[in-house]
């Protein structure tokens, strides 16, 4: 599987160079890469808060005592039911008229890590509920204490559950991160438009465009892979 | 030792433990026996404090499990107060619940180490010494899904013992293993019976073993303990209309 993605990624990368080749890359290469530093920056941001958001309003969901887990319903609800690129509004152009005033990077990274924590959310809630139950009691019988309970015993196993779902999530995070450009930060896709504009180079510059995301997207994928093998190691070395 | 005094437990209407009197003194070996459902798994949860009750009261070694005394008056638990009673039990389940994430000898000192804190190197010696009395001293290094039921539940005790118990729980510690495997597990809690260091509470099917190894077999029949007597009495000369049925039922089975 693995490998297969590796040929893909390589061959869109051939293809998407020699086209751009073709089409003296130097006119509008440099200004898509500077849009792919600004992709990835938002994008590690986002990333991180997304995660933060998915274990705190999971767990809270899960375990919390009941004002956390109410709080965590509301958020999950709120978040989930509403458009991405609507928040990012929000954001950007609404919260200024309560007086909040967020950069292009700041609202970009709320409203991303927002909108995909409240998914990540039910990703690690649906993890934490799918360790057995008598794990748990084993932990009881043994007297432990309820944060290591949680610490050693029901996380590092809900992790292994949860890293495929949190993975896509991810994938679909960096993708979603094109979405930025309507609150005016200078992203792959921006760079991309306004490229096109300038240069009429429809076909190279938006194979170029695919190829980017779909490198960023394997990278992902592959740091996913290493993380679940190295939680699924239990399972997967059987004598 | 063990002591059952009108204890109730109930899941919403259904009454499972219908004020349940009984009691096991330090040291005895009592098996529990009776039909599926009529609540030998719950008087074991309970006392492990698994499930909480809904009347009456449960005292471990003279004090009570789930409530304590503060100036002559009964008060619900601390959780202190509940850890350090409970301390004093361990529980052998019947799906084994082995950290699958885990070692064996992993699952052995994982519980030492933190509760009791003992260092890694007394906790690992100690670990070692158990699963190699339970026969799996080669066994420490593998995960629970490169070993069999059978050894999974001797790690499963081994476990256990690593807390230093004085009173063994076991719930039906064979039923979810290969027949060929039973004799393994039954042969390690044979010894822990004979050795006289625990007080052993036992729910089986193995009416053979229970007879061999119990100083006294209770007979549970819809939530209540219908009649009790050693071995050879409560086998050999069963009073109990439902007894009687029950284990001529089991006796046509094996
Ligand atoms: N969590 C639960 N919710 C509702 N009923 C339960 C629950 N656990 C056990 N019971 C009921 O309690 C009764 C006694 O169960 P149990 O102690 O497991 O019986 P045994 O171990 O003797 O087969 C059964 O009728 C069972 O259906
Ligand atoms: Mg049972």
């Amino acid at each position: 599987m693995n490998r297969i993605g590796i040929v893909v990624a390589l061959i869109a990368f051939l293809v998407g160079l020699s086209v751009a080749t073709f089409a003296e890359l130097r006119v509008f290469l440099p200004a898509i890469l500077r849009g792919a530093v600004v992709t990835v920056h938002v994008a590690t941001l986002s990333i991180a808060l997304f995660l933060l958001l998915s274990v705190v309003a999971g767990i809270g969901r899960a375990y919390g005592a009941a004002p956390v887990r109410w709080l965590s319903v509301l958020y999950i609800e709120v978040f989930r039911g509403t458009s991405l690129l609507v928040i990012l509004f929000w954001m950007f152009f609404v919260m200024p008229e309560f007086g909040l005033f967020l950069s292009p990077v700041a609202a970009g990274v709320l409203g991303i890590g927002l909108n995909f924590g409240a998914y990540g959310a039910e990703v690690v809630r649906g993890a934490l509920a799918a360790v057995p139950r008598g794990q748990t009691e084993a932990t009881i019988a043994l007297n432990m204490s309820a944060f290591r309970r949680m610490t050693r015993i029901v996380l590092p196993q809900a992790v292994a559950i949860m890293i495929p779902g949190l993975v896509n999530l991810t994938i679909e995070l960096v993708k979603a991160t094109a979405l930025v450009s309507a609150v005016t930060l200078s992203d792959i896709t921006y760079a991309a438009v306004q490229q096109n504009q300038l240069h009429f180079r429809t076909v190279e510059i938006f194979s170029i465009t695919l190829m980017l995301y779909y490198c960023l997207a394997q990278f992902v994928r592959f740091g996913g892979a290493a993380l679940e093998d190295r939680f699924s190691r239990h399972r997967a070395r059987r004598a | 030792m063990i002591r059952f005094d009108k204890v109730l437990k109930a899941y919403g209407a259904l009454e499972v433990l219908k004020d349940l009197d009984f009691s096991v003194e330090k040291g005895e070996v009592v098996s529990i026996i009776g039909p599926s459902g009529s609540g030998k798994t719950t008087v074991l949860r309970v006392l492990m404090t698994l499930e909480d009750i809904q009347g009456g009261t449960i005292y471990v070694d003279g004090e009570p499990l789930n409530r304590m005394d503060v100036n002559g008056q009964l008060v619900e638990a601390s959780k202190a107060h509940v850890r350090r009673i409970r301390a004093k039990l361990g529980m052998v389940f019947q799906s084994f619940n082995l950290f699958p994430h885990m070692t064996a000898l992993q699952n052995c000192i994982e519980s030492p180490i933190y509760t009791q804190g003992l260092s890694k190197a007394e906790a690992v010696e100690e670990a070692t010494r158990l699963l190699d009395m339970v026969g799996l001293a080669d066994k420490a290094g593998h995960y629970p899904s490169q070993l069999s039921g059978g050894q999974q539940q001797r790690v499963a005790i081994a476990r256990t013992l690593a807390m230093h118990p004085e009173v063994l729980l076991f719930d039906e510690p064979t039923s979810a293993l290969d027949p060929e495997m039973v004799g393994e597990v039954l042969s390690v809690i044979r010894d822990l019976a004979k050795s006289g260091r625990y007080t052993i509470l036992l729910v089986t099917h193995q009416m053979g073993f229970a007879r061999e190894v119990s100083d006294r077999v209770c007979f549970f029949d819809a939530g209540k303990m219908v009649e009790e007597g050693v071995p050879g009495d409560l086998f050999g000369n069963p009073r109990n209309e439902r007894l009687r049925q029950f284990l001529s039922k089991v006796l046509e089975a094996s």
